[in-house]
């Protein structure tokens, strides 16, 4: 199993949900790890890259038939090395997953790159309800996606839910982080920060979590480390780059198929 | 702030964290520095590891309740965070990571162990073998004796 590796250049990403019915990231992921490829930088894929739980049989097939190849193609070189982490949408595929052979699945990755250490990590262990009622959150989640097929927006509605309950009613009940402040305002749980406040106190420059669709930054550990989240695909995607010990939060902002086409082979 | 149970401890460069034979009850989290670990052996002593940042040690001895089988010595500057024998628990569960890279590192220790065994009875069969051919040159001087 790898946990620990050193990676000097290397771009970090979550929640791609391929094969969601309320996304379409194959085309803005292909290019993202192509643009990866052209750069010489690896790839971490951290969690959700595929989603299981608000697909259909037929929108699961047709995009993973349609990335694969792809996926052969810019990998074929051998110049990049994508790590895969395992998220709670994408569970019940890692073997599959690991048939593939272009991805090393892995269950969170310690990454060395200068003289930082780097913990990423998908993040659904940190969430209480998750491991509380396990079977209860996946039918939710399905019955969620049934309920986006009917209309879409709800997703949305979710979400502006979750920054009302962190920003204002958590706040009003005085049950948010000691630090927080930039990241509940986002309308992220206290849980996840207080998981990576953990981490960070293991020795780790900067904690990376997915999961939440929150993407943002917030200091650890007095200010001597950070927590990312790199939010999803379902809207604005981000990405963290590690550049020889460099961590930049962006977001990536696809350059579109003919940029890409003019890129270095 | 949730990870304050853990105790965090500084040391100087040169600093002993434990010693071999201590009695000892907490396991470390080397959160910044270098730490050498270090065993006597025929009055000297052997350098068995050094220990980097995110390394953890000590946990042998909170495992098994016995005392310490080596010494640490602080290589540098260093803080570590101490975590006590009931504390490992509530580690586990608010990072349940840890457990996994914890039972990689001993996984590491075993098969390096298993490796340096298997080393020392191969070197043990060959002197085995030499001594063998040593004492039959000896006895039957006039026959050959294969190399």
């Amino acid at each position: 199993m790898i946990l620990n590796v050193q990676e000097d250049r290397l771009l970090i990403t979550s929640d791609t949900h391929l094969g969601s019915l309320f996304c379409n990231p194959r085309p803005g992921l292909t290019h993202f790890l192509e643009y990866a490829r052209v750069h010489k930088y690896n790839v971490c894929v951290n969690g959700d890259g595929i989603d299981v739980l608000h697909t259909s049989l037929r929108k699961m097939t047709r995009e993973t038939a349609g990335f694969l190849p792809e996926l052969r193609r810019i990998t074929d070189g051998g110049d990049i090395t994508i790590y895969y982490t395992i998220g709670n949408h994408d569970i019940v595929l890692e073997h599959y997953l690991a048939d593939w052979g272009r991805l090393r699945l892995v269950p969170f990755l310690n990454v060395t790159s200068g003289n930082k250490r780097i913990r990423i990590e998908h993040g659904h262990l940190y969430d209480p309800f998750f491991l509380k009622h396990p079977d209860l959150q996946d039918a939710l989640t399905r019955f969620g996606g049934l309920i986006c097929r009917i209309h879409p927006p709800w997703y949305h509605w979710y979400k502006l839910y979750g920054v009302l309950k962190y920003r204002y009613i958590y706040r009003l009940l005085k049950r948010t982080h000691a630090e927080g402040g930039g990241f509940l305002d986002a309308g992220e749980r206290p849980s996840y920060v207080e998981a990576a406040e953990e981490l960070a106190r293991r020795g780790f420059d900067a904690v990376i979590f997915g999961h939440t669709h929150n993407p943002g930054i917030l200091p650890l550990n007095g200010g001597k480390a950070r927590y990312m989240n790199t939010g999803s695909w379902f809207s604005q995607p981000y990405y963290v780059e590690l550049l020889n010990g460099e961590i930049a939060f962006k977001p990536w902002l696809d350059p579109g198929p003919l940029a890409m086409a003019s890129l270095a082979p | 702030m949730s990870a304050n149970y853990l105790e965090e401890l500084s040391y100087k460069t040169g600093d002993v964290i434990f010693e071999e034979g201590d009695k000892g009850t907490d396991m470390f989290i080397l959160q910044e520095g270098k730490v050498a670990v270090f065993r006597k052996f025929a009055d000297e002593e052997v350098l068995l590891a050094t220990l980097d940042r995110g390394d953890f040690f000590g946990e042998m001895a909170l495992l098994e309740n016995l005392p310490r089988s080596a010494t640490c010595r602080a290589l540098m500057a260093t803080r570590l965070a101490a975590i006590r024998r009931g504390e490992l628990l509530m580690k586990i569960r608010r990072d349940p990571t840890f457990a996994l890279e914890m039972l990689q590192h001993m996984s590491r220790r075993i098969r390096y162990l298993d490796e340096q065994l298997i080393s020392l009875m191969e070197r043990e069969r060959v002197s085995r073998e030499e001594l063998a051919r040593v004492r039959a040159a000896s006895e039957y001087p006039d026959k050959e004796h294969a190399a």
